[in-house]
This record gives C-alpha cells, structure tokens and sequence, in this order.
C-alpha cells in the first residue's frame, strides 16, 4: 500500500496522528527530481556556493602581481584597456592610476600558490581548491552582474541556479527544503551591496523550487514556530482536526490536491522539528567553534552559516546558498577588504576542513566567489596607504573544492595588470554548466519550457571546464 | 512532450482518427524541427524552413511517409543520420514519429498557424442536452464532451456555486447574508440577479484589477538594485474604476498604451498611461543609461507582445524568432513605437522617474497657488540685483573694520584646520595623523577645513579634554554618507568618552540622518549616554557645542540649544578618562567620513553668548575680513547672514518669511501624489536593430511597425503609439481579442483555452477548443468590447455551475479537467486567502484604491537585503490601525523583498509581465496560515464574533465553519470540531498564562467581554477553521 492509498482508505476523523508517524518513518527518502536526472553519475550531491557579495579584489587576494608596484600612480596603458568599458564611477576620472596591491603575497601548500596575506587560513586549504583566476563575466554593475552569475541572465526572470537544481534533483530530505539561502552582513564600515530575493527565485519555474531563506530570527524559517501560547501538543490537535477535516473533505470531493494538502500539513509540522533541530548548535563541540572562529557563535554571522551549511549538507540538502555582503570596495579597500576576510576567511577553510574531515567533501561542492573582481587601476584619491577599485567583470577569480572538482588545478591566466584574461578564459556559463555537469547534469538537456522557449541555466552557451573537473 | 500527451489523451485515440496537423503535427515540428528549420534566417540548415509549406514540400512525397525524406530522416537507424541530431539535445519519441508518419499517410495536409488566421464567429453546435445547456458556451463544450465519451457534471450546490462566482468576480467571500438570501430566492434567475449584482459591486474592478496588475507588474518599488519606492497606485486605482465602469476594452487599451497623443487628452487618460511606466527602472550607481533605457523600451515592446498579443516577440531581441515568423528587426521596429518617452535612463532616486505627472487635489492646488503669489511677493522685495549691491556696500564697510574673535576664555586646545594639525590655543597640543592622508578644502567654513576620510586616524593630545570637568567641546562638521559612527573617542583602561552618531535613518523627503551621541562609560560596563533630540543630516553643515559642568551636559547646535535626551544613565554623572583623545580609532571601531573645522576645547561651559559668536558671527566675520573671490557657497552663507542679521528691517522680515513660505512650499509639493506617465519626445530617439539585443551594437535603423505576419498598419497613419494602440484593438487584428477572452477564461477555469496564455505562437498550447475561443473573441468585438457581458456569459454558463466533485472517469481521461465535465476547483489566488480571512472574520476594511500600505511581516526581511542610505523602501515601518486590514491587493509591492505571506502563495515577485500563475502547494504555505499573525488575528476575531452568537457550542461551531466555507458542517465534520474545541477548552483553562499571550496576538483590541480560556480556545479552532483546503479553495 502506498502513501496515497493509505491515506484514501483512511477512515475519517481517527488515526491521523498514527499517521503522521507513520509518514515520518518514511521520510528520508526524499522528493523526487524529474524523470532521467541526473543524466549521468554524479559526482557531487549537493553544492554550498558561497557567493562574496560585491565584487571581491582578485588582485588583493589571489591574482599576484608582483611587476604593478612599478606602474604604481600610472595611468593604465590604453593598450591594456583596450577601449573596454567601464562604469559610470569611474568613467569620469581624469585618470585611471594603476594601484599596486598594498598586501604581502607568498607562497602555500605543496602546490606552491600564491596568495595574499589576507586569507591566511584559505592558505591552509590552498591544495584541497580549484582556483580559477580567469572567470569572466558579461555584466558591469552589481544587480546585473548578481542576476546573472545567480540565473545566467543579466534582466531578471529566470530560475536561480539553487531552484534549476531541486527542479532537476529534488530533494533528498523530505524534511528540509532543497534549497537554503542565508544572508550574512558586511564586516566592511562601507555600505553594503543590496540583494535581491529574485537571486534565490525560480523565476518561470514553480515558487516551490524557489530558495527558502534561514534567517538568524527567532523563526530561521518564516512563521516556522508556533504562535505564543500554542504548545506541541496544542498545535498537534488543531493538526488532527485539520487533517481529519480535509480528509472528510476529500471523501466528499476526490480532489486528490486534498491529499497533497494534508501531507504538505504533515510536512510542515515535521519541518517544526527538523529545522529547529539543525540550526540548535548546542551540541556541537567548542573545538568546532573554535575552528569556524570566535563569530560562529554569533547568529546570523558568516562563520555561523558556513556552520550551518555543513549542518544542511549533512542531512542532504541539495543547494545551499551563502550570501555574504559587504565586498564593494570601491574606495578605503586596505582597511575593509581587511575587515572582510578576517571575518570570513576563517570559516570558510573552516567549512572545507570540515566536510573533509567527516568525509562529506567528497560528494559536496563548496564554490567561493563573487559576480566580477576589481580593477588594477584606483577609484578615487590614491595615496599610499589607501585606495578604492572599481568593478572588474573581465577578470576574477573564484574557487571550487570537493565534489569533483579537482584539487590543486590551477586554471587560467591573466596580464600583468590583472586587466585581460591571457590563458584558458572561463566565461561565468562555462561555470554554472560545469557545477551542474559536477552534479550528474547536463546543462544542455535541464530545461523548462516557457514562453515557447526551452530554457536553461546556461542560455545556448556553456563549455565545461575539463581542466576542473577530476 | 507533455502537451502532446495531453492532446493525444484529450482527442481520444489520436492514433486511429485522422491526424489535425495544427493540433497534432504542427507542435512537433515547432519543438523539435524549428531551431535548425524554422524562421531563423542565420539558424536553418540545409535551407529546409517547416514553417513553410513550399520548402516543407521538398521533403515530403503525399500519401507515401517511406518515400518521404522528413520520415527517413527521423526514422533512421543509424543514430548520427537520424533527426534531431544528437547534438541538438532534441529527440523525437515513438508517438511523435507515429504521428507525423500518419500525417504523410493521410496526405501531409498543411494549414498556416491559426493563431494569425482571424477568428470567425461560429454558429454553435445544435446539441440535444438542451437542459444542461445555458448559453452557447455550453453547447461547444458539450458537444465536444459527448464525443469523447463524457458527461457533464450536476449543478453545482447553491452556496458552492454562491461563493465560486463570488470570488471569481469580486474576490471576495459572500457574507452570511448574500447566502441566505440566495438559499431563499427560489425565482428561476435567482443566480443571474446575483450575477448582475456582483458585477455592479465595486469590488468587482478590484479581482479585475488584481489580474491586470501581474500583467503590468505593478509594483511600489522599482525593482533593480536599491529598489526604492514609486508612486503608480493613481493607475492602479483607475484601472480598477475603469473596470467598475465597464470601460470597452478597446479604449481600455488605447488608453493605457497611447492616452497621452489622444486629441485634447484628459488627466484621466494621461494617468492610464501609466501602464508602460511600470516596468522596472534602474539608478545603480555606475550603471551606464543608454543599456537600462534600452532595456526600459524591450521590457514594454515584451509586455505588449505578450498583454495583447499573446505572442512571445521578446524572443526576436537578439536573433530572428526561432519558431514563429518574427524577425529581429519586427522586434526593433515596435520598439521604436516606445522609444520616444523623454525617459532617462538612470532615474528614479527620490521616487517616480520622468515624465510624470502631479495629481494635486483641489485644496492642495488652491494652497500651492497661494503660495507660489505669495513667494513671488517676497521675492519681488528681495530683488537679487539690489541685495547683491547692498551686500557688497556692506560687505567692503565690514571688511575695514572686522576684527573676528572667537572666545579664548578658558580655551585648551583650538585646531583651525587650515592645512595642519596644530594647535592655535598657543599650548602646543599639536593633533598628530597617525594613518592616511588629510585633505584640506581650500573653502572651508572658517578659513579651510578638513575632509576626513574613514581612513584618517588623528590623535589629539589627552591634555585638550578632561571630559569629567567643566569643559566645552566646540567643532564645525558635516557628515557624508555612512552607517553609525564614532567620530571622537577618548579611551583608556576599559572607560571612555565618546562622539559620534547613531545608526542613520531616512526622514521624510529621503533626507538621511543620524542623532549625536555623546557617551560616557565605565570599565564595569556603566554608562551615561545622551542623544540630540533633533536629527543630524547627512551632507549639512552644522556647528555643534557640547558643554559641561561636571554634571550636567548641554547641547548646542548652529548656536541655539538643542534638547538633548538621557538613553541610559546607569552612570550618574560625566567621568574623567586620561587618554588622547582619537578620530577614526581603528581599535574602538572608529568610523567618521566628512568634514571638520574650527576644533575647539574650552576648560569651561562657554556662555549663550560665546556660543552663538562661535557659531554666527565668528565665522562670517572670518569670511567678511577674507579678501578674494568667495565660492558660491561661500556667498550664499554670507548673503544669509546678511539678511538675517544686517540688512534693512523690511528685507530682514522678507527674508524671514520667504524661508518660511519656501519650506510650506516644499512640504507641499512633497505630499502631492504624482503617478509616472507616458510622453513623447520632441525630438524623438532613433531607434536601430541591436546586434544581440546588446545596446553597444547597433544595426541598421527602423521605424515603427508592426510584424508584417499580422495585418498591417491602415495607410496614410502617422505610426506612433496612437496608431500601434489602435491596430492592436482593430477587429482584423487576430489576435488581440482571443488573447483577452482566453485569460479571463484563465481566471474563472483555472486554464485558459490555449492553456500557454502569453504564448499563442507555434510553440504554445493550440486551443482544446478551437470553436469556442473562436466564438468568444467574436462576440467580445461583436459586443463593443464589453467586458462585464463577456463574464455574464461565462459564469452563467452552465459549464462554469457545475458541481467541481471529482469523479473517476474524467479524472482519468482529462486529468486537468480542460474538457470541463466537471466545475473549477482551485487554490485560491495569495490575495484572496489572505482578504477571505479578514473578511470572513470580520476585520477587512475595504475601502478601495489609495496608497500602498504596510500590514505585519516579519522583521528584518527588507533590512537584511537593503542598501540603505538615503533612499525609500529600505526599512519597513509597519502600518497600524485600519491599514492593516485592508485587502491584500493594496500591501506594498517591493520587487526585491516581495510581500513573503503572498509570495508563499505564489504571487509574482512583479518583476515582469505575468499571464498566468503557477498554483504550488508547499509546507511553507501551512506555515504561514497557521502561524502569520494576520491569520492569528483573524482567527481570534472570527472566535470574538462566533463566542457572540446565540445557542451552545454546536450553533457557534456551526457560525463559524460556515463563515469560513460558506456552507453547514455535516455531523461528523461538526463532531471533529467539538471534540477539538473541547480539548482545546481543557488546555487553556488551566493554562491563562497561554491564554494570554495567544490573544496577544495582532494589535485590533481583545474582546474584554469574553473568558480569555475561551477565547483562546475558539480563537485555536477558528485557525483550524481558516487552513482548511476547503476555505483557500475556489471549489
């Protein structure tokens, strides 16, 4: 007997919250994704992407170029330019002066990497990532450029890549949403980049596969918690009646959107216990805080969240989302790029080190990086100790670590000015193809017909990038 | 794939009849053949187009599908020779080749798209069910359900059918009394008076305005990256009186799409426009204007396509249309129709984004009036010309015989910041920059000043300050644009004494702004903090002095003293902190960015009188003994002091009352609505084929016109939007009037006729009833247009009074009930479950039309996404009062941060035009009707006005199911509900604490009368009333 077999033959009115166990044990099982996804055998389950709202710097963090302090105060060479456009913050400029990167670079891990002082604890990780220092990016301002590293699409409309997913894969746990989005703060004193929630929509698809935020609230999911002044045991009453009522009600009818109904009901009531479950930290252990660092156990804090993604993978959600705000550093970069990364770098190794430890890494795929890097040349007043850069969309670097990606590449290469990608470009659809490609999707073949159009995550573009995947 | 699985299932057996090569061929060829052999021009291969009977022809030989080249190829046995090629990710299925195998069989008939074939009106079918049948839409669809084997169902019950049109056409539940008296009316058109009532009620415009809204996406914000707020509720509220008008929906159009270039054109008709001005708008900062205002004109060149087209002509931005005959430059050439507004590309910082209009009322418009003669009054005294002579008289006199002195009384420390850090009080406290790069502006307030940057940490020496003692802190700043900030701070050993300001909010006018905070603490975690009463904006000058006694602390600000308010005091009294004193502290979280001057520290609270020197006169006698060019700023400080403190009495009194009458005037003009409107340019934009719709690549240049597919445009026309207006509304147009009809079809069956309502192109659904929609878009012109006959029509047909039980043999055969042997039976839309509970519980205010207003939502959920800074919509500030119950319609729309209870339900986020939603049914949307405090609310009041009905328990019971579902509860329904109430009951009256804080909930009153146990009790059961399937469904 099936679900919906035995909920048709269910007598009204007795035995609903028999049922309810009865559904819990079988829950684990998941909800299905479409009819022949994945097309092939994965390599990933799921994804955390850690997106780094803003912008973050390439040349302060991973693009090392040690021949810029010479051009230090110059204005870019046109033939570095090339006449590419830039935006409207700094078009105005009298000129675009070259800044040097004020942090000290070295070299880590066995794969000898270079990176910055900044990032000290990603420097530990150095040989579990894929780094690729030549993404690029079609749009120049944060909402496009946001959109369409989150949609594949500048113009809003189109599905997240979090909702393309649990449309494809669904869900593992029936228990928890597919997909979870959490929104961290700046650590940086300059104003924040917005966000929007279409960046975890799902566009033309069903708002069913759109991303469910956790919130630092009282209630991590909206309305999760019962009212004030309704116990467990209260609400389980009104459950029962509900249900009862609605089954009644389906006898009457044979809408079978009824059933659907009451199991969503029980799903809901069993959620009341599974996220409150996930996000209570209380038996994780202090050596697990102090690895994450001191913030993770701040709610709401980026440390906490990449706590929390480790805690969502492990029980099988399929996409999980950070969004950490604050990398727009368009002017005082020294000092709030500094900010970022000790408020992140730390947890995110943190979170690698973790899945690795417990043997998740393998079969999860942790991405870093923001929708474009910054540019060589200096936003505003250059002084010696201070400096701002605009955006860069020709150039930035991102990194991917476990679930196939292949530990230690090194893709891609740019010039001296870290201005123009010189080796292996990767557009931002070459990416989002490849991390689907990583889940035993092919990009080509997840689509959903709207508008006449059989659309997809990467448009009618997307070149796996062979040289990431293990 | 799933359409043809439909079609096959829902022409019963497509297989043995003959195959219809517009509903059968046709979508397979679109789907799978038309990206390599479709209208592309740069797309197709081997120079084959299926969209083309002549080339079609040369792969087909009629009546012989072995001899046919089109069915060797798709039934190759080698897989790279077998179409679609692999690396098209296209396969066709066995069915698939079956069919058009089939159709070559029978003699590969082709027909063109019927989409672009004008509609006919049909005659009906004569059926024999003439009992059943109520109009001629039944006898469409009844002639069609008999041939598939199908029966329709009985009638529906008379509240069930009661409370379906009900929502249908006014989107709201029936009250007890509409129920009643329809139970009661035994007359043969007891359901068409209520019909005609409900399409007299002005609720009515309102569930029609709900739909036109997702089409126009409306919203209150606009949308791209900041998202600040608009203004276009004056268009929302006319379309829904033009609705209540039962506007023709001809001139509904042309209004909307072209009112402006109507002769003489009305404010009416100018306020309609409005539609094409709801499309996103961005002001990033750095964005580049040419690429947004292109994209401001492709978004209403989509929106049109798809509103009255039903065509998908946003796909032609960047290549011809793959599947329907549109090219490229057919998508440039309506564009060019909408790239004639005076737009900017970047706009709408501090609200609607030009052209728009003022909507002032009639008192408003008498006042501004008033105003405006009286400032003129003022300002003919004041003639510029004159004052500026005066001025300089008195400016040379005052510049022999100034001597500027500021207080030196009991002066620490003074840093003039005139290009250095040292101090001028003669005891050398020189300040020192301990990081970053100071800049001096060379026109500062007093002499220069100094633009600190957040990276510019100073250090004043500890000896300027003992903040425990007698002193006065004395300082000329502005602040720029930033969060809270500490700007001084004096710290040692865990105590301190600070300046700075409090987190910035945004005031009326989007004026940004923070309160000073002066702020004494202790190692033990003491503190005495102090806030300005007034606000501090962001980019004003002001002079602040901050004075003490030792005890008690005193404020002023530009001179005058300032109120200012004791936040904590768990330290009585100002302490003594032995430190330099730091600006920008890295290491206490300094954060200060703008301007400073005339830094000054005195060992004593200065007198009124000094203080008002050091911040009025000292500084214009600093400017009046400087010779040289003043900066306009400059100027304009001096010429303010000048008619304040010097001029004659009659331009001082004129002076004074023209700041006055100017600041009316500018509170005036802020609280008139204005609504964004349509306009033309005077010189229009040309307008050119963009490469890759990529604004940087532009083709060859177009004017307006519309795709030669379609009917063209009436010779001797201006082609302008007026004319596009029209043409769409033309009766030869073939598409307009079917699009209309089919989704408001949409809207009472739950799918349209073409189920893809936006898409009547190749690849959208072909019509399950071809006749009827044919039909119906027929006698809509027929009609005028007329809107309301068109939903008399439908909801009086007995299709749409059928009982919507589901029964096994249809649900079978048509499993999404397209045939319609049985009612519509759906969720109901996010706004109607949400304006069912307030109703039905008696809290809805329904007044129409007005502002958008800001019912519950939980915390943080714009703040944790908003930019801030000194833009609208970025924080929530809930609504009280009546604005919380006001139909869900009205909740203010923000893009970025859509209302979450109604995005739950699958209310669009109103990014883009919308014709139709997805209906999900989700956890999270249990959550919300059980526990969103709206529904809390509206349950404790349902439970306040059932607790208030006569008889026990079982007649209140009773009351309130029935309030809920409009209909009684069976026995066994009622016995699920007592047993519940009555443990309900048990629990809270041993429980009042819980009582108490479930009433809590929700800011309308609690009833006192009422027993709070039971209260609470009920208040549980009417929750439960409130989430059952049956109260969120139109059944």
């Amino acid at each position: 007997m099936n679900r919906r077999q035995l909920l048709t033959r269910l007598p009204a009115g007795i035995g609903i919250a028999a049922l309810s166990r009865l559904l819990a044990a079988d829950d684990r099982k998941g909800i299905p994704g479409l009819p022949g996804v994945p097309h092939f055998a994965p390599k990933a389950k799921r994804v955390i992407l850690l997106h780094q709202s803003g912008g973050p710097s390439q040349i302060d963090l991973f693009d090392y170029k040690p021949g810029l302090s010479k051009y230090q105060g110059i204005d870019l060479p046109a033939s570095v330019r090339m006449g590419q456009r830039i935006t409207g913050m700094t078009s105005g400029q009298s000129t675009l002066p070259v800044a040097a990167s004020t942090f000290k670079f070295a070299r880590h891990g066995q794969t000898g990497t270079w990176l910055s002082e900044l990032i000290p604890y990603t420097a530990k990780i150095v040989d579990d990532l894929a780094i690729v220092k030549t993404v690029h990016t079609e749009a120049i301002n944060h909402d496009p450029a946001i959109t369409f590293f989150q949609s594949g699409s500048q113009q809003p409309g189109r599905p997240s890549m979090g909702s393309w997913v649990s449309y494809g894969l669904g869900s593992e746990n029936e228990n928890l949403p597919s997909f979870v989005v959490m929104v961290s703060q700046a650590h940086a004193l300059n104003t924040d980049q917005p966000l929007f929630s279409r960046l975890w929509g799902s566009g033309f698809l069903p708002s069913n596969y759109q991303g469910v935020k956790f919130r630092a609230s009282a209630d991590p999911v909206l309305f999760l918690s019962d009212p004030k002044g309704i116990s467990k045991g209260t609400r389980r009453g009104m459950l029962d009646s509900i249900a009862a009522l609605n089954q009644q009600r389906f006898r009457d009818t044979g809408d079978a959107e009824i059933e659907t109904r009451i199991s969503q009901y029980e799903m809901a009531y069993r959620m009341q216990t599974s996220v409150p479950e996930l996000v209570d930290l209380s038996k994780e252990p202090d050596s697990v805080f102090e690895m994450y660092g001191p913030e993770s156990r701040k709610p709401g804090s980026y440390a906490r969240n990449c706590l929390l993604a480790r805690r969502l993978a492990e029980r099988g959600v399929r996409f999980i989302q950070l969004y950490h705000r604050g990398w727009d550093q368009h002017n005082d970069l020294p000092r709030d790029l500094a900010l970022q990364c000790r408020g992140t770098d730390q947890a995110t190794a943190a979170l690698v080190q973790d899945l690795k430890q417990r043997g998740l890494l393998d079969d999860t795929l942790v991405v870093w990086g923001g929708e474009f890097g910054r540019t060589v040349y200096c936003q505003g007043r250059l002084t010696e100790s201070n400096y701002g850069r605009d955006h860069h969309p020709r150039n930035f670097t991102m990194w991917l670590a476990g679930g196939g990606a292949k530990a230690g590449a090194r893709i891609g290469e740019t010039d001296d000015f870290s201005y123009n990608i010189t080796a292996d470009p990767v557009h931002v659809h070459d990416l989002q193809a490849t991390i689907l490609d990583f889940l035993g999707i092919d990009h080509r073949k997840l689509t959903f017909k709207f508008q006449g159009r059989h659309f997809r995550l990467t448009d009618v573009h997307g070149e796996l990038v062979d040289q990431i995947i293990s | 794939m799933r359409l043809i699985a439909i079609l096959s299932l829902l022409s019963a057996g497509a297989l043995s009849a003959k195959v219809d090569f517009t509903r059968d061929v046709r979508p397979i060829l679109s789907d799978k053949c038309f990206q390599c052999h479709g209208p592309d021009d740069a797309a197709r291969k081997a120079n084959l187009r299926f969209d083309d009977k002549d080339s079609m022809a040369r792969v087909l030989k009629s009546g012989d599908a072995a001899a046919s080249k089109l069915y060797q190829r798709i039934s190759h046995e080698k897989k790279a020779l077998r179409m679609p090629p692999p690396y098209s990710g296209m396969s066709l299925t066995d069915t698939e080749i079956q069919v058009l195998k089939q159709w070559i069989s029978e003699g590969a008939e082709w027909r063109n798209h019927w989409a672009y074939v004008p509609p006919q009106r049909i005659e009906p079918p004569a059926v024999a069910n003439r009992e059943w049948s109520q109009n001629p839409v039944d006898r469409f669809l009844f002639a069609r359900l008999r041939r598939e084997g199908l029966k329709p169902s009985p009638p529906a019950g008379k509240t069930t059918l009661l409370r379906r049109v009900t929502f249908d056409l006014t989107g709201l539940p029936p009250t007890e009394a509409e129920i009643d008296q329809f139970l009661k009316d035994r007359s043969p058109d007891a359901y068409t008076k209520v019909v005609d009532r409900l399409l007299a009620s002005p609720h009515y415009g309102e569930r029609m305005a709900m739909q036109w809204m997702d089409l126009a996406r409306y919203a209150d914000t606009h949308g791209y990256h900041i998202d600040s707020h608009r203004d276009m509720w004056p268009w929302r509220d006319w379309v829904i009186s033009a609705f209540n008008r039962n506007m023709p929906f001809d001139q509904f159009a042309v209004w909307q799409l072209a009112g402006d270039l109507l002769p003489n054109a009305t404010r009416e008709q100018r306020i309609a426009t409005g539609f094409h001005r709801n499309h996103m708008i961005n002001f990033e900062g750095g964005a580049i204007a040419e690429e947004y205002q292109a994209q401001y004109v492709a978004d209403r060149v989509e929106t049109t396509a798809t509103v009255f087209l039903g065509t998908t002509l946003g796909c032609a931005r960047c290549h011809d249309h793959k599947y329907d005959p549109l090219r490229q430059k057919d998508f440039y050439r309506m564009a060019a129709f909408f790239n004639t507004v005076p737009e900017k590309g970047l706009d709408g910082q501090k609200g609607n984004a030009k052209p728009f209009l003022a909507l002032p009322d009639e008192a408003q418009q008498k006042r501004l009036n008033e105003l405006k003669s009286a400032i003129a009054g003022r300002a003919d005294i004041l003639d510029p010309f004159d004052v500026a002579v005066a001025q300089a008289v008195w400016e040379r006199a005052q510049f022999d015989t100034v001597q500027p002195a500021a207080p030196r009384q009991g002066l620490t420390a003074c840093y003039e910041l005139d290009g250095s850090l040292g101090d001028s009080a003669g005891r050398f406290l020189n300040a020192r920059l301990l990081q970053g790069d100071l800049n001096y502006a060379a026109a500062g307030i007093v002499h220069r000043a100094a633009d600190v940057d957040s990276s510019d940490r100073i250090r004043i020496p500890a000896e300027a300050l003992d903040a425990g003692k007698p002193f006065t802190m004395a300082f000329w700043f502005r602040i720029g644009r930033q969060k809270a900030a500490k700007a001084f701070q004096q710290i040692a050993g865990g105590a301190g004494f600070e300046v700075g300001f409090g987190t910035p909010e945004t005031l009326p006018r989007l004026r940004r702004g923070h309160h000073l905070e002066i702020r004494w603490f202790d190692a033990q975690g003491r503190e005495l903090l102090l806030r300005s009463g007034d606000w501090i904006l962001q980019g004003e000058v002001y002079h602040a002095a901050i004075s003490s006694d030792g005890r008690t602390v005193s404020l002023h600000l530009n001179g005058q003293p300032a109120k200012l308010i004791e936040v904590a005091s768990s330290l009585s009294a100002p302490l003594s902190v032995q430190a330099p004193i730091e600006i920008n502290s890295e290491k206490h979280g300094g954060f200060f960015r703008g301007r400073l001057d005339d830094l000054r520290f005195y060992s004593k609270p200065l007198s009124a009188e000094d203080l008002d020197l050091l911040a009025v006169r000292y500084p214009a006698e600093v400017l009046l003994a400087t010779p040289g060019k003043r900066t306009r700023e400059q100027w304009q400080r001096l010429n303010a002091y000048y008619l304040k403190h010097a001029a004659s009495p009659a331009w001082r009194t004129a002076a004074a009352e023209l700041e006055k009458l100017d600041e009316e005037r500018v509170e005036l003009e802020s609280e008139i609505p204005t609504t964004m409107v349509m306009a033309e340019m005077e010189k229009p934009r040309d307008t050119f084929v963009l490469g890759r719709g990529d604004y940087q690549n532009k083709g060859e240049k177009v004017t307006p016109g519309v795709p030669p597919v379609l009917p063209p445009l009436p010779a001797g026309v201006k082609a302008d939007r007026l004319a596009l207006a029209r043409w769409i509304v033309a009766p030869e147009n073939p598409l307009t009037a079917r699009v209309t009809v089919n989704r408001y079809w949409q809207a009472l069956f739950g799918y349209g006729i073409v189920k893809t309502s936006e898409d009547f192109g190749s690849q959208g659904e072909q019509p399950v009833h071809p006749e009827l929609l044919d039909f119906l878009a027929a006698e809509f012109v027929r009609s005028g247009w007329d809107v309301k006959a068109l939903h008399r029509l439908l909801v009086t047909s007995a299709a749409y009074r059928q009982s919507s039980n589901v029964t096994p043999a249809p649900r079978e055969k048509d499993p999404e009930n397209r045939l319609l042997a049985r009612g519509p039976r759906f969720r109901l839309p996010a706004e109607m479950i949400r304006d069912n509970a307030l109703a039905v519980s008696g809290l809805l205010k329904d007044n129409i039309g007005g502002p958008s207003v800001l019912p519950y939502q939980p915390a943080g959920l714009w703040e944790e996404l908003a930019f801030g800074e000194a833009f609208s919509a970025q924080e929530y500030r809930q609504d009280h009062g009546d604005k919380l119950y006001r139909r869900a319609m009205y909740t203010f729309w923000k893009r970025t941060a859509p209302p979450a209870s109604l995005n739950t339900f699958d209310a669009p986020d109103r990014e883009k035009c919308i014709a139709r939603r997805a209906v999900t049914n989700t956890p999270l949307q249990a959550l919300v009707t059980l526990n969103d405090p709206t529904y809390i609310e509206a349950a404790r009041s349902l439970a306040r006005h059932a607790l208030r009905q006569p008889g026990g328990d079982g007649a209140r019971l009773q009351w309130a199911f029935r309030r809920a579902t409009a209909r009684r509860p069976s026995a066994s329904e009622l016995k699920v509900l007592r047993s519940l109430l009555r443990s309900q009951s048990e629990t809270y009256s041993k429980d009042s604490a819980s009582a108490a804080s479930l009433l809590e909930i929700g800011e309308s009153p609690v009833d006192a009368q009422a027993s709070p146990a039971a209260l609470a009790a009920w208040t549980n059961v009417c929750t439960v009333l409130l989430n059952l399937d049956e109260t969120i469904t139109k059944e």
